[in-house]
């Protein structure tokens, strides 16, 4: 018990890519499985006395991921192997996280690249199931505005699919 | 999740590096170049584009028709909307998709196809041949008809994955046509690198989506269905509603194909799932309207339950919430209808209807509880009976069955009802049934059964035990023979499903019940064997006189009783090698009429222990140990003949005499208990598993107490008794020996034949009640009832031999009182009484140099002597002379006990026929009684000390010359008998001896040089007199010092002559 008091009160400090540097609990950087690693692999020392550098990540997203991992410091470590279907039918977002989320696109993928990359799994299903809700209801080109993305298909392709899912619309 | 490690692609590269470089790494001194290293990389992409495998992980959480929706706006995200592994996780999550069949299916397009292709490729060739003249104009198309799915969707990709597409020579409609075929050529190739990584390719969908796009494109149209399956469910759900009760039965599992297989499914449910998940009440939803009757409904239900289990979007939680609140109103009101049904007992009306609505529903467990719960045979009066009556209705201390067998016969009667009703209401009667059996076992079969085996353990042990093996026996009956209804599984398994039943009934008793039963058994034959010696002892004062009288006076009896005792002894050895001794443990039929005649033999005695015996398998707790007639002996049981039944009666009651050591009724008695006990336990073992192992254990632990207490409380004792009598034997002590027996050794050696009977009971019900029934294996040498057994042969043998061994000791000094007592000393020397015979003697002896003249006047009395020295083969310068010295010997037997053998008579002497009689008596008891080898070993001392013991007489003695034919007589007689023993070392002594015994007939006066020359003749005696001894016996010459000095010479001389 007394390791884990002392690593509870042990401090890391993270550095964006544009140099800033954000000290966090210990517990709370290990949120992030990439740092969690990071710490068993190179030892405690060496990460205590430098910043360890987060090159994908910039000053505002890394603070909204210390945020999020501030608030869910508690939660239980995540499992590796939770591959099954229960996980993906499992949860609804809850309030703040829904809150939290709410902030710019671009800040949205933001969040969840950085998450992807620091490896904080909880973070990215919020963020897709984010998103997920954001592309619900909308029509095809809608969607293509939010996401950016290049239609590609030939009106007549697009009517084809159309046709060939239409078991699939709301009556 | 690797898809997430390998994350965004600009952050790829360098974290990918980094963890390596940590793997490499681990020293601190590295760790800051390291982080050095991380920090120097740079950022170039920091546009916010979300990597495919996020998209993927989005597409995930989307509803099924936003899915569709994402799919149309570009192709990149349509290929990854259509990725089939999307859509099979959808249909494995209603448990409709079949990876075998879908297998299957896969590899039967790809040999269509491949068919297909060679067909195509020979009409090319045949077309190309025939091409010059004809316009085949038409053929093309005829061609591409076999394919119809390769429409155009297939082109874009191939043309993507081959930026040169294979040259268009000319624009004529014959080349048009050559260049489609060569196209789908280049598919076929295509389609067949792709088999080879299919699995793989599958996996890794997401990376490779790009490079087999193509191939999930060809094979979903390969089908021939694409266009088709889109539009099958959108006739209208109303119109045909009997195709969406099946809609999910009838989904197939093809590669390619699972979006389509979904869409079917989804187009048919999914607006009864929606429309049901905003219903406010039970009557708004559709589903309830589209279909009126309640089996369909409930199928409905039942295929939107399975529906919703492919719904992962948000707010799936509510909706499958909603289904179950709807499904539940409808059930309830099912289940009413069914219990209305069931109150009026309306079997195939209501009843049936609505358990098969309900097992449509959701297995219609709840009407089964319903059924079950409610059930009448809980109440019944009929059913309900009183265990106390099992108790009540025998004598004090005892228990019967009959009460608990009238009660399962009417339960079977009453289950064997139910099990009908059962088969007329429900869809699955088999499971319902033994669901109704354990409500049967744990309601009335523990309630009658627990308070009965309470009162009889208080009552008594005995009770107790019975009343648990019998009520089990008839339990695993009753689970055994009710009619439970069949289903296609359940054939064999009622045996088992029977074992687990009673097991639950009795596991709470089974620890208990193998505790008492071994416990019972060893109280019961601890009493009976105390009680046994608790009689001895007081008797114990009397009955040592009495005992030692008893058998002088009744020597005779003893004798008839031995073999009599013997014969039956024998009997299961020689003929009837595999039958069991004790019949009481012996139901075999060959056996039966024994036991009839042997019945009738003892007065019927026998009848009331034997019954129970033969009806054991139906009730082995009726064959209760007390019910064993002691007074009448169970040993006429073994023998197969009326005669030797009555001899072996006659014998118990002769056993008498070892009455002080040990019973072989108590034996009898105790494995009669044993067996009884075993009996019980037994009908345990068939539960198998833990339950049967420990029941297992417990029937060899009774085994092992019943060898522990026979063999070390009774067997050994009596032993020992025999063997202290033996040692303190003294035969100056008995006044009486005139009968031939030493009485403390003809006790043991009975002992040793009741204790080999004893072991050889023992081993026949080991094989009988351990072996057979598989309760102890005899190759296992491990196995604590074999050990046991070992043990106890061991004792027993141990015993025998240290018995044996004092009993040589006895013998032999009888042998020798019978020797120092009997033999009057003119047996071999008769002229030192009657000197006018001695004379004769001389005057006969000096006719011997008469050579073969008198040969011809051999007594034919003296035939036995003759012959068996012509056997011996010596040529003999006495054998001649012997002859004319039988005349003489009549006159040698005046006073003398051979006075009786009549003046012709040249026999041995009584002495030597007493001894004889003696050892052959002794020996020739223990035949076959104990263990060959021993009784070698046994014989072979014997022998031995005969030997010496004659030896050593034969030097007490003086012998004449004609007494000498009686002493060759006597030698032969013991040669003789020695030669029954077949042991050929022990010959070798008596033969010498036999030699030896002629020195005295030698006339030494005209003989002395021959006499001489055998005295010092080694080779005669084979080694086992040397000449000094030889020499020493001839100074038993009763005219010795009238010839010494001429044999000495001549012994003398004959050495100078070989100097």
């Amino acid at each position: 018990m007394a390791e884990n008091d002392e690593r509870a009160l042990q401090k890391v400090s993270l550095q964006s890519n544009d140099g800033q540097i954000i000290t966090v609990d210990r517990v709370v950087a290990e949120r992030s499985l990439l740092i969690k690693n990071l710490i068993e692999d190179l030892g405690d020392e060496a990460v205590m006395n430098e910043a360890i550098p987060l090159p994908n990540v910039n000053e505002p997203v890394l603070r909204k991921v210390v945020e999020w991992c501030e608030h869910h410091r508690k939660d239980p470590p995540q499992t590796t192997e939770d591959e099954n279907d229960s996980r993906k039918k499992s949860t609804e977002i809850d309030e703040w996280d829904q809150k939290f989320m709410q902030v710019d696109q671009e800040m949205l993928f933001e969040i969840i690249l950085a998450a992807n990359y620091m490896d904080i799994k909880p973070l990215l299903d919020v963020g897709c199931k984010t998103v997920a809700n954001m592309i619900k209801g909308k029509s095809p080109e809608e969607i293509r505005k939010t996401f950016n993305i290049t239609n590609d298909f030939t009106p007549e392709e697009e009517e084809q699919i159309r046709r060939e899912n239409e078991w699939a619309e709301d009556r | 999740m690797s898809n997430f490690k390998r994350a965004s692609m600009a952050g790829a590269g360098p974290k990918s590096t980094s963890s390596s470089a940590m793997m490499a790494g681990g020293g601190h001194s590295k760790n800051g170049s390291i982080l050095n290293a991380l920090r120097a990389t740079t950022m170039i992409d920091t546009k916010p584009v979300l990597p495919a495998e996020i998209l993927v992980t989005i597409l995930d959480y989307l509803p099924v028709s936003d899915l569709l929706r994402f799919a149309r706006t570009s192709r990149r995200m349509r290929e990854m909307v259509y990725d089939d592994t999307r859509w099979v996780a959808r249909l494995r999550s209603m448990g409709v998709w079949d990876e075998a069949e879908a297998r299957r299916r896969f590899e039967e397009v790809m040999k269509r196809r491949r068919e297909a292709a060679e067909r195509a490729e020979r009409e090319r060739l045949a077309a190309a041949a025939a091409a010059t003249g004809t316009t085949g104009g038409s053929m093309p198309i005829g061609r591409g008809q076999p394919f119809p799915g390769q429409s155009l969707e297939l082109f874009p990709g191939l043309q993507q994955q081959y930026p040169t597409p294979p040259p268009v020579i000319t624009t004529t409609l014959f080349d048009a046509g050559e260049e489609e075929l060569r196209r789908k050529r280049i598919a076929e190739e295509q389609k067949k690198r792709e088999e080879a990584i299919q699995a793989a390719a599958q996996r890794r969908a997401m990376e490779e989506m790009e490079g087999l796009q193509d191939g999930f494109e060809t094979m979903k149209v390969g089908g021939g269905q694409g266009g088709l399956l889109p539009t099958a469910p959108q006739k209208d759900p109303f119109s045909d509603p009997e195709a969406l009760l099946n809609v999910i039965k009838n989904a197939r599992s093809i590669r390619g194909h699972a979006r389509q297989e979904y869409g079917k499914i989804y187009g048919a449910l999914a607006p009864f799932y929606f429309d049901l998940a905003k219903a406010k009440s039970h009557t708004d939803p559709v589903v309830f309207r589209v279909f009126r009757d309640p089996e369909r409904q409930a199928q409905m239900l039942a295929n939107l339950r399975t529906f919703a289990k492919s719904d992962w979007a948000a707010g799936w939680r509510q909706r499958e919430e909603k289904l179950a609140t709807m499904a539940g109103i409808f059930e309830s009101a099912v289940l009413h209808e069914f219990e209305t049904g069931y109150e009026f007992w309306d079997v195939d009306g209501r009843m049936h209807k609505y358990a098969h609505v309900l097992d449509l529903l959701n297995g219609g467990t709840a009407a089964v509880e319903l059924f079950i719960h409610k059930h009448p045979i809980f109440t019944d009066k009929e059913v309900l009976a009183n265990p106390m009556d099992c108790v009540n209705q025998a004598l004090a201390d005892d228990v019967t069955l009959e009460p608990s067998r009238r009660f399962f016969e009417v339960l079977t009667a009453k289950v064997n009802e139910q099990a009908d009703i059962i088969q007329r209401v429900f869809p699955k009667p088999a499971e319902v049934f033994w669901l109704l059996m354990g409500k049967i076992r744990d309601d009335i079969l523990t309630d009658y059964v627990t308070p009965l085996f309470d009162e009889t353990h208080e009552r008594s042990l005995a009770a107790y035990v019975k009343a648990v093996s019998g009520l089990f026996e008839q339990t695993l009956q009753f689970f055994r023979t009710v009619n439970a209804p069949k289903n296609e599984k359940n054939a064999k398994e009622q045996e088992e499903l029977a074992k687990e039943y009673a097991l639950k009934v009795f596991e709470q008793h089974l620890d208990l019940y193998l505790a008492d039963e071994l416990d019972y058994f060893t109280q019961q034959a601890e009493a009976e064997v105390g009680e046994w010696e608790k009689k001895l002892s007081e008797q114990d004062a009397t009955a040592e006189s009495f005992y030692m009288g008893s058998f002088t006076n009744r020597q005779a009896d003893k004798k008839d009783f031995l073999t009599s005792f013997k014969k039956v002894v024998m009997m299961p050895v020689s003929a009837l090698p595999s039958l069991p001794l004790g019949s009481p443990f012996a139901s075999k039929p060959a056996t039966t009429p024994t036991t009839a005649t042997t019945a009738a033999a003892n007065g019927g005695e026998l009848q009331a222990p034997e019954n129970p015996e033969q009806s054991h398998p139906v009730s082995p707790s009726l064959a209760a140990p007390v019910t064993v007639d002691r007074t009448g002996s169970p040993l006429p049981d073994k023998a197969p003949t009326d005669e030797l039944a009555a001899k072996a009666a006659l014998m118990t009651s002769r056993l008498e005499g070892i009455k002080s050591l040990f019973s072989i009724e108590i034996a009898l008695s105790l494995v009669h208990m044993a067996k009884s006990s075993l009996g019980r336990a037994a009908v345990f073992i068939q539960l198998g598993g833990q339950a049967g192992g420990e029941a297992r254990e417990q029937c060899e632990a009774i085994f092992v107490a019943l060898l522990r207490i026979l063999g070390s409380r009774h067997i050994k004792p009596g032993f020992d008794k025999a063997v202290a009598h033996l040692s303190q034997y003294n035969p100056r002590e008995v006044s009486h020996h005139d009968k031939g027996g030493v009485a403390p050794l003809v006790t043991f050696i009975e002992l040793v034949n009741v204790g080999d009977l004893i072991s050889q009971m023992i081993d026949v019900f080991y094989e009988q009640q351990l072996t057979t029934p598989k309760i102890a294996d005899r190759n296992d040498f491990l196995d604590p009832a074999g050990l046991a057994k070992k043990k106890f042969e061991q004792m027993l043998d141990e015993s025998v031999a240290a018995g044996l061994n004092k009993g040589i000791d006895v013998l032999m000094d009888e042998v020798e009182y019978v020797c120092a007592t009997t033999q009057q000393p003119t047996d071999y020397n008769p002229a030192m009484t009657t000197d006018p015979f001695n004379d004769a003697a001389s005057i006969s002896g000096m006719s011997v140099t008469t050579e073969g003249t008198t040969s011809t006047t051999t007594n034919s009395s003296n035939n036995n002597n003759r012959k068996s020295r012509y056997k011996s083969g010596t040529p003999s310068i006495w054998s001649l002379p012997s002859l004319p010295g039988t005349p003489p010997t009549p006159g040698g037997s005046s006073g003398t006990t051979t006075n009786s053998l009549g003046p012709q008579d040249i026999g041995p002497t009584a002495t030597a026929l007493r001894i004889r009689d003696l050892v052959a008596s002794h020996t020739s008891m223990l035949t076959g009684s104990t263990d060959k080898s021993m009784l070698d070993v046994f014989n072979g001392e014997v022998g031995l000390r005969l030997f010496t013991a004659v030896c050593k007489h034969l030097k007490r003695q003086r012998i004449s010359t004609e007494g000498a034919i009686k002493l060759i007589a006597d030698v032969n007689l013991y040669y003789e008998y020695i030669r029954t023993l077949k042991n050929q070392d022990l010959l070798a002594y008596f033969k010498a001896l036999r030699e030896l015994s002629q020195i005295y007939l030698i006339d030494a006066k005209h003989h002395a040089k021959e006499m001489a020359t055998i005295i010092a003749d080694n080779e005669r005696f084979s080694g086992v007199f040397r000449a000094e001894e030889v020499y020493e016996y001839a100074e038993r010459r009763a005219d010795w010092y009238n010839v010494r000095k001429e044999v000495e010479r001549a012994m003398y001389g004959l050495e100078c002559l070989v100097m």
